[in-house]
This record gives C-alpha cells, sequence and structure tokens, in this order.
C-alpha cells in the first residue's frame, strides 16, 4: 500500500519519522477496542457561545466505543457539540479530543476518519444518489475508482441499490436520510456523528433506520454518536448515552449503567397466583405495585433479599426475579431536565426547574 | 426478475449480502478534497451530469463568446489575401476582441458564481463539505479555482482560437517569441479578467443563499458602476483614471493595455491605474466572501 503522500502539513501531529502516518494504521488504534477503556470522544469544561447566547457551559464529555446515544431537548447544546467535534468551531475554553487528535489543530485529520450526517433534509434535488455518495467519498481522499465502486455497495447497503441513480429531488424523506447515512460511511470511517437521523421518518422507516444503525455500529465496526431528543430511539440502539442539558452534561455512561439503580427495587414475576407474594411483602412493609403478571417491589438493596425470602418461604416458582431498570425517561426526569437555553453565566448556575409536562412528552415521543 | 437458466445448468450461488468492504488504502486528504471540488463545481457551473436545461445557458453563453472569432478566422480563411486587403476589413486585435463579447461576458459571469456558491448553501452541502477534510479557506479557493476555470474558457478561449488560427493561416504573430509574447499576453491577460470577475462575483454570491438573487446582483453591480463612472466621468470631467473601477471598461481596457495597445477613448487611463482598479475590485470581492464564510454556522 502506498503511503500518504499528500498528507496535510495541518496533520503534522500524526506524521511519524517516514513521513505520513496511513489514515488506516492510526484508525485500527481505535478499532478493536470494543468493551474496552479507550474514548473515542473526550470533551472536558467546553464553554461555546453563539453571540449573547451560551450553547455549551462547561459540557464535560466522553463517548466510549460502539453506538451511543446523544440525548438532549432542542436548543440543549447537540448540534454545537458535534460541530465542535468535527473541528468547525473553535470552543472557547477547554479541550476536545475525539480519536486522540485536537480537532481545532487537527480538523482535516479528524474529518478525514469522521463521516457526518447533518441534520437538514435538503441536498442537491439534481445530482443522482451514486453522483453524491461517490463525490462525498472523493471529498474524504478515496480515489475516483474506488469511491465508485465503494458508493454503489454503500447505498446498496443501506436499501437503496435499486434507486442509486436516481436524482436526490425525486426521493423520499426516508431515502434521503439513508442517502444522508450512506455518505457519512461511504469512507470507511471510524466514527459517525448522525445528527437527528430519524427526523421526519415514519414508524416503520424509523425502525428500519434505527436497525441500520445499530448494524453500522455492531457488523461494520463503526463508533457511533448519534443525536437525537427521541428518547426510545437511544435505548433501542444504543450502548452508551449522554445527557445533555443547557449546555451541560448531567448524566453519561453505558446504558446499563444509566438506566440500572441499586435504589429502584426489584421486579418479580411467578408462576401461578401472586397474591400470596403480594401479601407477605405487605406484611413486610414493602410498597410494591402489579402491572400485569409482573410486581415491581420499591425499595433499596434489602428488599432484593426480602423477596428472596418470601419466595423461598412460599416456595412459589419464579419465572423473573431482577433489579428494576429505570428507562431513559426516568433518567431524564429524575435529573430535573428542561430543553431551552444554556445557563446564562457559568459562574452563577441556577438550580435546574421541574419539568414541564410538554417538553417531558416531546422528549419520549 | 427471473432470468432463465439453461437445464442442467442451474445456479450454484447468489449474492445475498455483499458486506461492508473496509478501505485500507491511500487517503489523498486536503489535496484530493479541493481537486474533487474543484472538479465538481467545474461541472456543476456548464450544467454537465445535469439535465438538459442546466446546459443550456453556460453552453449558449460559451457558444456565442467564440462566435466573433470564428468569423473574424472564416473571413481570413475564405478571402483571397489580396481581396482581403482591399475590402478594408480591419480585424479586431487581442485586445480588442472582448468588446464584441461584452453581453455574454457579463451573462456568463452573473451565474457561474452563483450556481457554484449558492447551491452549496441552499442545498446544505456546505455542511458536508466542510465535514470533510476541507476547511473554510481550502473550500472557498476549490470554488474560486473553479470559477476562475470556467470563466476562463471565455475570457481566454477565443483570443486563443484566433491565433492558432491565424497561425496556422499565416497571419499570426513572426517568430516564435512573437507567438510566445502573444500567447503570455492572452493567457495573462484572460486570468487577470477571470480572477476579477471571480473575486466580485464570488463575494456577490457569499451574501445570499439565492442564485437569482446573486445573479441580478452582479448584473445591477456592473452596469451601475459603468453608468455611474461613465456619467462621473462625464458630467463632473474627472479623469479617466476612474474608469479603472468600472466593471465593464475596466477590466477590457487593462486587457488592451497587457496586450500593449493604446487606449483611444481612455487615454488617461494607464497601466498602473487599471491594475490598481482591478486589484481594488479583486481585493474586495475576496475579503467580503472570506469573512462572509468564516462567520457561517454550517451545522444547521
Amino acid at each position: 500500500m502506498a503511503d500518504l503522500g499528500a498528507c496535510d502539513p495541518a496533520i503534522a501531529a500524526v506524521r511519524d519519522e517516514s513521513g505520513c502516518r496511513r489514515v488506516d494504521a492510526v484508525r485500527d488504534e481505535h478499532r478493536g477496542h470494543r468493551g474496552g477503556d479507550d474514548a473515542v470522544v473526550v470533551a472536558e469544561g467546553v464553554v461555546k457561545h453563539w453571540g449573547s447566547t451560551l450553547a455549551l457551559a462547561g459540557a464535560d464529555v466522553r463517548v466510549g466505543p460502539g453506538v451511543t446515544g446523544l440525548l438532549g431537548a432542542n436548543g440543549s447544546g447537540k448540534t454545537t457539540l458535534l460541530g465542535l467535534l468535527l473541528g468547525l468551531h473553535r470552543p472557547d475554553q477547554g479541550s476536545i479530543r475525539v480519536l486522540g487528535l485536537d480537532p481545532t489543530a487537527a480538523g482535516p485529520e479528524v474529518r478525514a476518519r469522521v463521516g457526518y450526517s447533518p441534520e437538514h433534509h435538503s441536498l442537491p434535488p439534481d445530482v443522482k444518489a451514486v453522483d453524491f455518495v461517490r463525490h462525498v467519498a472523493e471529498l474524504h481522499g478515496l480515489p475516483r475508482r474506488e469511491a465508485t465502486g465503494r458508493a454503489s455497495d454503500v447505498l446498496w447497503q443501506v436499501g437503496l441499490g435499486e434507486e442509486r441513480v436516481r436524482p436526490l429531488g425525486t426521493m423520499s424523506t426516508g431515502q434521503r436520510q439513508r442517502v444522508k447515512l450512506a455518505q457519512a460511511i461511504v469512507h470507511d470511517p471510524v466514527l459517525v456523528l448522525l445528527d437527528e437521523p430519524t427526523e421526519g421518518l415514519d414508524p416503520v422507516q424509523r425502525d428500519d433506520m434505527l436497525a441500520l444503525i445499530r448494524r453500522i455500529g455492531d457488523d461494520f465496526g463503526i463508533h457511533v454518536l448519534l443525536s437525537s431528543h427521541v428518547l426510545d430511539e437511544v435505548e433501542r440502539v444504543a450502548d452508551g448515552a449522554v445527557i445533555l442539558h443547557a449546555g451541560a452534561v448531567v448524566s453519561s455512561g453505558s446504558l446499563s449503567e444509566l438506566q440500572a439503580t441499586s435504589h429502584g427495587g426489584v421486579v418479580v414475576e411467578v408462576a401461578g397466583d401472586h397474591r400470596p407474594l403480594l401479601a407477605a411483602l405487605a406484611e413486610r412493609g414493602l410498597p410494591v405495585g402489579v402491572q400485569g403478571d409482573r410486581i415491581f417491589v420499591e425499595g433499596g438493596v434489602e428488599a432484593f433479599d426480602v423477596v428472596r425470602d418470601e419466595l423461598a418461604r412460599l416456595e412459589l416458582p419464579v419465572r423473573r426475579l431482577e433489579p428494576r431498570r429505570r428507562s431513559l425517561e426516568e433518567v431524564f426526569l429524575s435529573s430535573g431536565l428542561l430543553g431551552g437555553q444554556a445557563r446564562a453565566a457559568i459562574a452563577r448556575p441556577e438550580p435546574p426547574a421541574a419539568p414541564a409536562a410538554d417538553e417531558v412528552a416531546e422528549l419520549s415521543s | 426478475m427471473t432470468v432463465p437458466v439453461p437445464a442442467g445448468d442451474a445456479p450454484r450461488a447468489r449474492i445475498l449480502d455483499r458486506g461492508y468492504r473496509r478501505y485500507s488504502g491511500p487517503r489523498t486528504q486536503v489535496r484530493g478534497a479541493m481537486v474533487t471540488t474543484w472538479r465538481q463545481s467545474v461541472q456543476r457551473a456548464l450544467g454537465l451530469r445535469r439535465s438538459t436545461w442546466a446546459k443550456v445557458l453556460p453552453i449558449a453563453s460559451v457558444l456565442i463568446s467564440y462566435v466573433p472569432a470564428i468569423v473574424f478566422i472564416g473571413l481570413v480563411a475564405l478571402l483571397p489575401e489580396d481581396e482581403f486587403i482591399d475590402s478594408g476589413i480591419a480585424l479586431p486585435t487581442y485586445g480588442e476582441y472582448f468588446p464584441f463579447i461584452q453581453a455574454a461576458l457579463t451573462l456568463f459571469i452573473a451565474f457561474v458564481a452563483p450556481e457554484v456558491l449558492c447551491t452549496d448553501r441552499r442545498t446544505g452541502m456546505v455542511g458536508i463539505y466542510l465535514a470533510s477534510p476541507l476547511n473554510r479557506d481550502t473550500y472557498l479557493l476549490s470554488k474560486a479555482a473553479a470559477v476562475v476555470t470556467v470563466l476562463s474558457m471565455v475570457t481566454i478561449g477565443p483570443p486563443l482560437l484566433m491565433l492558432v488560427a491565424y497561425i496556422l493561416q499565416g497571419v499570426g504573430p513572426d517568430g516564435p517569441a512573437g507567438v510566445a509574447a502573444t500567447l503570455l499576453r492572452i493567457v495573462g491577460g484572460g486570468l487577470v479578467m477571470a480572477i476579477l470577475y471571480a473575486a466580485v462575483s464570488l463575494g456577490v454570491s457569499a451574501l445570499t443563499d439565492r442564485k437569482a438573487f446573486a445573479t441580478a446582483t452582479v448584473l445591477l453591480l456592473v452596469v451601475v458602476s459603468s453608468v455611474f463612472l461613465g456619467v462621473l466621468v462625464d458630467v463632473a470631467d474627472l479623469p479617466d483614471a476612474f474608469h479603472a473601477v468600472n466593471l465593464l471598461i475596466g477590466p477590457i481596457s487593462l486587457v488592451q493595455l497587457i496586450h500593449g495597445e493604446p487606449l483611444v477613448e481612455f487615454d488617461g487611463l494607464t497601466l498602473p491605474f487599471a491594475i490598481a482598479g482591478a486589484a481594488a475590485w479583486t481585493l474586495v470581492g475576496a475579503t467580503v466572501c472570506r469573512v462572509r464564510y468564516q462567520l457561517l454556522q454550517v451545522t444547521r
């Protein structure tokens, strides 16, 4: 393989003594670490103003391998954060590392290894899908012949094999979302940033798109940062989540960490009549709720022991006994989140207000 | 679709999934991104790989700009030399060519840059470009190079055609040195004109997402600057040097001066003034364009 004879002086940070380092060599440092400790994105204390508006108020973000959801209401700073990760803007304060590189100093190198699908639906209407995707592949440095082959392949992968020669202006919103996804992965990036990729899709198209995103993370081995304000989507496809509110990160981690809670109680399901168990738990003073065959027992760590003991005493056959998991919606609500603009000043942060009903509805829609 | 298979020759395999291929080959980084942006922009401006309607205006403008050159070449080729001299027809010099194609040239400069620049912002492509190894400056440089390339088809192409045809017919410049000097002047003058008009039209195009507004504004700017300065020089009796900032007369006069031809109508407009006028417009256009793009928020 030839080396990067044309690499840019701006990417001197990734040159070695023999010249330019290969993109794939650098990339492989970040691939194959799924489940490891390597963070794909690390941002610390990032502050960004747009005029007098504070878009990011000291955000600390750590995105691990796999599919990560970037959650937040409209105006919470998601798109601004994506722009900063791409090196399109400079943060006013703080530092950012994407794939181990500083995007403000090595922007071209970062962007060569990152795919991006923007939020807007408008694409050049008179350009064929395959021409558009090929052009983006070439923009990211692929030779013309390789770009042509990969453009067709990747459109096939996203389910547009038969439609690839159609002009973009004649495509439906769902098809255009797929084209945007195709152009984001055509150059075999290490990380792909998807800004609201299910916007404007009907439920069936949304399911298909989410399955595709999951496949990109699992089968293609590309790390995904999925920006969305729809909790359910992130819950379905992501390995982890970063929750932004008013320009700051209020919660982040793997989905299992976010959802699991040692204070959330127990879910239990038994074969047969569960009324004796309900009575026994009530006698022990544990609040319980019933939904279908499932019994939700509230309480701390001790609740698990109590339930286990009562099940054993009553000799009830157990179908399910597990810690109760919170939905992301509950995580959101427990953080006391509201959408809207960032706090007016970092120095004097205001305490978060109680969530408004309409905003919660939007977030969980 | 069912493909008939000859009996006894049943297919043994079929493609269920092509899989996702890794790419581990070389990448061209910023230089490759600039080249592909330049190529795509040239194609877009000329309507290539687009509908027939998109090709009509650029191809018509280019063809019209070549018509006078073809006519002059035809006259030289068809009329015998003595008959041609007797007829008293004076062929235009290379510097005098542009007034013949002023309308086509103005129309061409008014729609090329808006097509190349406004379309990207209107369709959101600028966000995709800037999410590639390009940054704002390299993106603009590629776009400017594309506009200059396309404009050069009109500002360099016709005089170059005339030169080649005249040489073939034996009425061109004398000797290799004469040919080289003329060639240099044609390319230099054409490039200066293309760069000047590219900068002005890119500056205007950077201010609006709508191609029609940008095209109309470029046309207005060219016509109004010409009329306003013409009146100012005539009525206020200002020196001819003021025509250096006239967007019609200035560039055409500059090309004539580059060819070493005297300006009969505007003898006060000398080469230094003409260069200063062209440089001023180029600087203003380029600065407006760059500042606008530095301030552009592109992730939405």
